[in-house]
């Protein structure tokens, strides 16, 4: 899958568990470019992707989360 | 004071040891005593040494740390305040102080009518740690804590209630670090947690690891444990809740103390974190702000089974050295042994009385003589009973227990059974809602996917007065908590709103 699948993918995701859309994901974006994106919303965000992608993250991958693009990069190589 | 003279020592005696990791980056004792230096210079040229009080930013650096032990090197207090909090708030806070003064490392505070402080920028400043001499009953801190008002409430520390909590903590002999322990700091400064994670590692020369205000906080402090393998954990049990999934990834044999506090610690999830820090000696403390920070705890048993509990909730022991527990009714009289009632304590660990609130003052604390001796005591709005071993357990707050159709019930009783009942260990909570009528009911929010309650009511009904029976039940993805850990009751309510 390529980088611009998984961000169209997850994309939405944010927007229903942040319920608004005032944001643009990129490789750079961090929790701190990103209203609402905390603790609680983080790990629903991730349960989600989980379900999406039908993954199971480990938590060495997201304990090495900084952005998006690490999110993105651990999804692609969950998948493969 | 006792505590600041050995704070200087501590400092002076392993300047070659790091004393901060902030942010990726470690700070020895030298840099830190420097810095204080060069805090104690600009407060010695720009504050009127009548202001005892100083605002302080909250922020996540070494010269925010600096700030509170020059403030204590020159006789004054701190009283943090969270940058991240409206600044209404903030403001009203430091308008309460009457203080001309804020220190902010970052320098962008901006409050109309205050002298800010930096760190001084001039050259050469020599390392100076000698304290200045103080009277015991002069303030070390100021916390602000939400009040019911609506109005923060502020709890003066004096040198001396601190200077007594350590004394107490060392009294006991149960957790005594050494220079080399790595410590976890993952308190905001204006919870009073914040104060153990940082006071008992500089007063022994170990390390202390901070945790950014903006990181996903679980993630980060797992990343330090794995990372730099920390030794001494203090924590709030949200983390382990928030860790649970993960249990079988977690590995950290070296751990040697893992304290828990600030909210009601489960013996099932204790149980399965235990396993993850096999090394560790593991305490659930408890203790309300008025008394500095700590006032029992209680020493978990290797084996949980042997852990004292009320309905799967930890004991939160024995009180420490020089404090005194009475259990009261209403009319501050104490109950039966093994009576519920309202907790009240005291010892020197106490505040001298909430900060210009003649009114609660009046509400909160009393006087009444205990074993031919007169204390003044406090009460603590938390519901608690002592066992037949001496050990105090904790059901809550007083103000928690709910009045359902004239009954009184014990929320904690409900979630126990609750759990209980469901093969899945899941988290749950039981609040009291208001109907239309005015009328509280009783609710349960579960924090897991929508499952089928008929068996959990049916089972719930075999064990408790149908009055205790939730009338409402919402499934929750995750429980919320406030900034300070605990479970945020006023937000769960509104899910039951709708």
């Amino acid at each position: 899958m390529e980088n611009k699948e998984i961000f169209e993918k997850i994309t939405p995701i944010f927007v229903k568990v942040l319920e608004h859309n005032n944001f643009k994901l990129t490789e750079t974006t961090t929790t701190d470019d990103v209203d609402g994106w905390g603790s609680l919303t983080h790990m629903i965000i991730i349960e989600e992707i989980e379900k999406e992608f039908n993954i199971k993250f480990k938590l060495f991958d997201l304990m090495t989360m900084d952005n998006v693009g690490d999110l993105v990069k651990s999804i692609k190589s969950n998948i493969s | 004071m006792k505590y600041i003279s050995n704070l200087q020592k501590s400092i002076e005696e392993h300047s070659e040891n790091n004393a901060f990791y902030i942010g990726d980056t470690y700070y020895t004792y030298k840099d830190f005593a420097l810095e204080v230096s060069k805090i104690r210079n600009s407060i010695n040229k720009k504050v009127d040494g009548s202001f005892r009080l100083i605002g302080l930013i909250a922020n996540d650096d070494i010269e925010t740390y600096a700030a509170i032990i020059a403030f204590w090197l020159e006789g004054k207090a701190y009283v943090p305040i969270n940058p991240e909090h409206p600044i209404d708030r903030n403001t009203e806070i430091l308008k309460a102080l009457e203080t001309n003064y804020i220190f902010d490392s970052t320098e962008k505070a901006n409050f109309e009518g205050f002298t800010l402080l930096a760190s001084s920028t001039e050259k050469n400043i020599v390392i100076n740690l000698t304290p200045k001499p103080v009277a015991k009953n002069d303030l070390a801190y100021i916390l602000f804590t939400s009040g019911s008002t609506g109005s923060p409430k502020g709890v003066p520390i004096t040198y001396n209630n601190l200077n007594e909590f350590i004394e107490a903590i060392n009294f006991d002999g149960e957790f005594k670090l050494n220079a080399s322990d790595k410590c976890l700091q993952m308190f905001e400064l204006t919870f009073d947690f914040s104060v153990v994670s940082y006071i008992f590692p500089l007063l022994e020369g170990s390390c202390i690891y901070t945790v950014p205000r903006n990181s996903i906080k679980y993630f980060y402090i797992y990343k330090l444990i794995q990372k730099h393998k920390l030794t001494v954990l203090s924590l709030v049990p949200s983390i382990i809740h928030y860790l649970r999934p993960y249990f079988n990834e977690i590995h950290a044999p070296e751990v040697r103390y893992c304290s828990f506090g600030g909210g009601a610690l489960y013996n099932d999830i204790t149980e399965d974190w235990s396993k993850c820090i096999p090394n560790s000696k593991t305490f659930n403390y408890y203790g309300p702000t008025e008394n500095t920070i700590y006032s029992s705890y209680y020493k978990l048993n290797t084996n949980s089974c042997q852990n004292t509990t009320h309905n799967g909730v930890i004991s939160i022991g024995k009180p420490l050295n020089n404090i005194e527990y009475i259990i009261i009714n209403e009319n501050n009289q104490e109950v039966l042994p093994g009576d519920t009632g309202e907790l009240a304590l005291a010892s020197g660990q106490l505040t001298p009385g909430y900060w210009k609130n003649k009114k609660r003052n009046n509400e909160s604390f009393f006087t009444k003589t205990v074993n031919s001796k007169t204390l003044r005591f406090y009460k603590t709005g938390d519901l608690c009973f002592k066992d037949s071993q001496n050990n105090y357990m904790y059901l809550g707050r007083i103000d928690f227990q709910a009045k359902i159709r004239g009954f009184r019930i014990e929320l904690s009783e409900v979630e126990f059974h609750a759990k209980a009942s469901y093969a899945e260990k899941v988290n749950m909570v039981a609040i009291d809602i208001f109907n239309d009528l005015g009328n509280a009911e009783l609710a349960l929010a579960i924090e897991s996917e929508p499952f089928d309650t008929k068996d959990m009511v049916i089972y719930m009904k075999a064990k408790m007065p149908d009055y205790m029976i939730p009338d409402h039940v919402k499934f929750i993805r995750e429980l919320p908590y406030n900034t300070n850990g605990k479970i945020d009751r006023k937000k769960l309510r509104t899910l039951f709103d709708k």
